[in-house]
């Protein structure tokens, strides 16, 4: 969320964009104003990252939540100012956890995730590096699928629908996503990636930034879910299921009964990293956590999802009715209230070892492999 | 926002046979899949339609004179990359589109491809349509549709060209296939969606495969 909502402002503000931190650098971070009358409107039909809302937009659910959610904001900015009074002193430790997931403020979020990921450090030893990546040509069969998604990512966002305006981000996405096709050749571009750069270049308003960021989740943070062979996406879909065998043996069971496959659930999830699949709060509270702990909050996010709506997906009778529980879920108010869906997070899935989790996530890869 | 122009939808007032099937749409990227279902199941157009990630699981029922259809799909991803999860979504599928774009010859060398792929691996009564989408698009033309039909021929595929903005042949090419899909008892054995299972039903309430209740 912007500093504008700490600052009780959200509401009013004008601006689509949410607030420029003082730091950030280069692409587009001017805000784009809407003038005069068309404010109130547009505040109503854009959301504060430029999302359009549809017609059908559920505001006293939103704003419900808000007005609980603002209290909460405005508390954490306030700790955090006083931990952290020195930006330059964030550090990975313990209580930088703890305070990474209950949210990091909107303004300190580009920093915060630099340094949670080890971003700003490879940033800090290769400082040309996307500088050069730019200057060079990306594979043009790679450009030719990059340039297929740009203007199918977030059409219904400000930013990336505007064809002509100056600020509109299509051309920082491109740069980004053949920026990190040469950096990572075995992966090229994998569709999906366009939703997280996107989201990235949002937050962040920054090309260099979003890239890496975007380039140390790859190398350092997920499992290889980018590269063409999908293997590390279906394990992981695999391994979602056999922990929810583990944790809810008898759901896990109706739903076989039902016909669903654990593949056919969570691809979006895992490839997008939840990214155009729950509310931007939301996604933006789990990356949060997942720069600094890694990819294990995915899993935790499918099996809090899966728990939290146990009882709906028993009592559906049929593959239909479970697959339109797997679709809805994501986007409900339990999982809009972003505070209390991360509290969820942390409670209901219980235990999840790191070695178990490895050992149950090699076993999946190697079924993937021979399938 | 106004659904107009969908297909026709039971009103109650068909008694007769309800059948269910899956159905599948396969294709290159960007040629139009996710659109031609939002059309046949909202009746809505959006010209920059979202990149689909995975596949999307939809719903539509259309009424055939005293028959009840109704379609699950799945909108797949268009990428080659994910190819390999393809057989996950068209395993059991009673019937398929596979679409291309007209203006863009190398999206119906893809298709052709793609036909091969579920002659060879899909349910060997599969119905495959295949769907020249971008019909609008006339003066960009790229692929003739008399090459098209003979193909289509050859294959004993079903065809038409459509276009998801206009919604020409869209409501017809899902109701072409639902002609013929096979709606007697006896056909269209009900396959279970996954190879293990299922030791009870749970009185009967599921409705699997494509046959009719």
């Amino acid at each position: 969320m912007a500093s504008g909502v700490e600052s009780n402002g959200h509401r009013k503000q004008p601006s689509p964009r949410p607030s420029s931190s003082s730091s950030s650098s280069s692409s587009g971070s001017d805000t784009k104003s809407n003038s005069g009358s068309e404010k109130d409107d547009g505040e109503r039909k854009v959301d504060p990252y430029g999302f359009e809302r549809s017609n059908d937009f559920d505001f006293e659910t939103y704003e419900q939540f808000m007005s609980s959610y603002l209290s909460i904001l405005a508390r954490r900015a306030a700790r955090w100012k006083d931990t952290y009074e020195d930006k330059r002193k964030i550090s990975r430790s313990r209580k930088l956890k703890r305070f990474c997931r209950k949210g990091i403020p909107g303004d300190l979020r580009p920093d915060v995730w630099m340094l949670a990921s080890g971003a700003s450090q490879r940033l800090a030893e290769d400082p040309n590096r996307y500088k050069t990546l730019l200057s060079q040509r990306a594979d043009p069969t790679v450009t030719d699928t990059i340039l297929l998604d740009i203007h199918r990512t977030f059409p219904e966002n400000v930013y990336f629908n505007a064809l002509s305006d100056p600020q509109s981000l299509r051309k920082p996405l491109q740069n980004v996503l053949e920026a990190i096709s040469i950096s990572n050749p075995h992966v090229g571009y994998c569709q999906g990636m366009n939703f997280v750069a996107g989201l990235l270049l949002l937050v962040t308003k920054s090309e260099e930034r979003a890239f890496w960021l975007m380039d140390t989740l790859i190398r350092n943070i997920l499992p290889d879910y980018y590269a063409a062979n999908m293997i590390a996406v279906k394990a992981e879909q695999e391994l979602l299921g056999d922990i929810v065998k583990w944790k809810l043996p008898v759901l896990h069971s109706h739903l076989s009964s039902l016909g669903v496959e654990w593949g056919l659930v969570g691809a979006k999830w895992f490839i997008c990293l939840y990214a155009d699949v729950m509310p931007v709060e939301t996604v933006l509270r789990i990356w949060d956590c997942m720069f600094l702990e890694g990819s294990k909050i995915l899993l935790r996010v499918a099996l809090t999802l899966v728990t939290m709506n146990k009882d709906r997906l028993l009592a559906a009778t049929n593959f239909p009715q479970a697959m339109d529980i797997f679709r809805d879920i994501v986007h409900e108010p339990p999982s809009l209230q972003c505070h209390s869906f991360l509290q969820n997070i942390f409670s209901v899935t219980g235990s999840m070892p790191k070695s178990r989790i490895k050992t149950m996530r090699e076993k999946c890869v190697r079924d993937a492999l021979q399938s | 926002m106004a659904s107009r122009g969908g297909p026709q939808r039971p009103n109650g007032a068909s008694q007769g046979k309800i059948c269910q099937f899956k159905l599948v749409l396969l294709g290159e990227s960007a040629v139009g899949k996710s659109s031609l279902v939002l059309r046949f199941v909202k009746g809505q157009f959006h010209e920059y339609q979202e990149s689909t990630i995975g596949a999307a699981f939809l719903t539509q029922t259309v009424c055939l004179d005293d028959t009840t259809v109704k379609f699950e799909i799945w909108d797949t991803a268009g990428q080659e990359r994910y190819h390999s999860l393809a057989p996950m979504y068209y395993r059991g599928a009673q019937a398929a589109i596979v679409v291309y774009d007209i203006t863009n010859p190398d999206t119906f060398g893809r298709a052709k491809t793609w036909v091969k792929e579920l002659q060879r691996q899909a349910s060997p009564n599969i119905v495959i349509a295949l769907a020249g989408n971008k019909a609008d698009l006339a003066s960009k033309r790229m692929v003739e549709f008399d090459e098209a039909q003979a193909y289509a021929e050859e294959n004993s595929l079903l065809f038409m060209e459509t276009s998801a903005k206009t919604a020409m042949n869209v409501n017809d090419i899902f109701l072409a296939i639902a002609k013929k899909l096979p709606k007697s008892e006896t056909s269209g054995t009900p396959q279970p969606r996954q190879g293990v299972r299922l030791n009870n039903e749970q009185g009967g309430q599921q409705s699997e495969g494509g046959c009719c209740k």
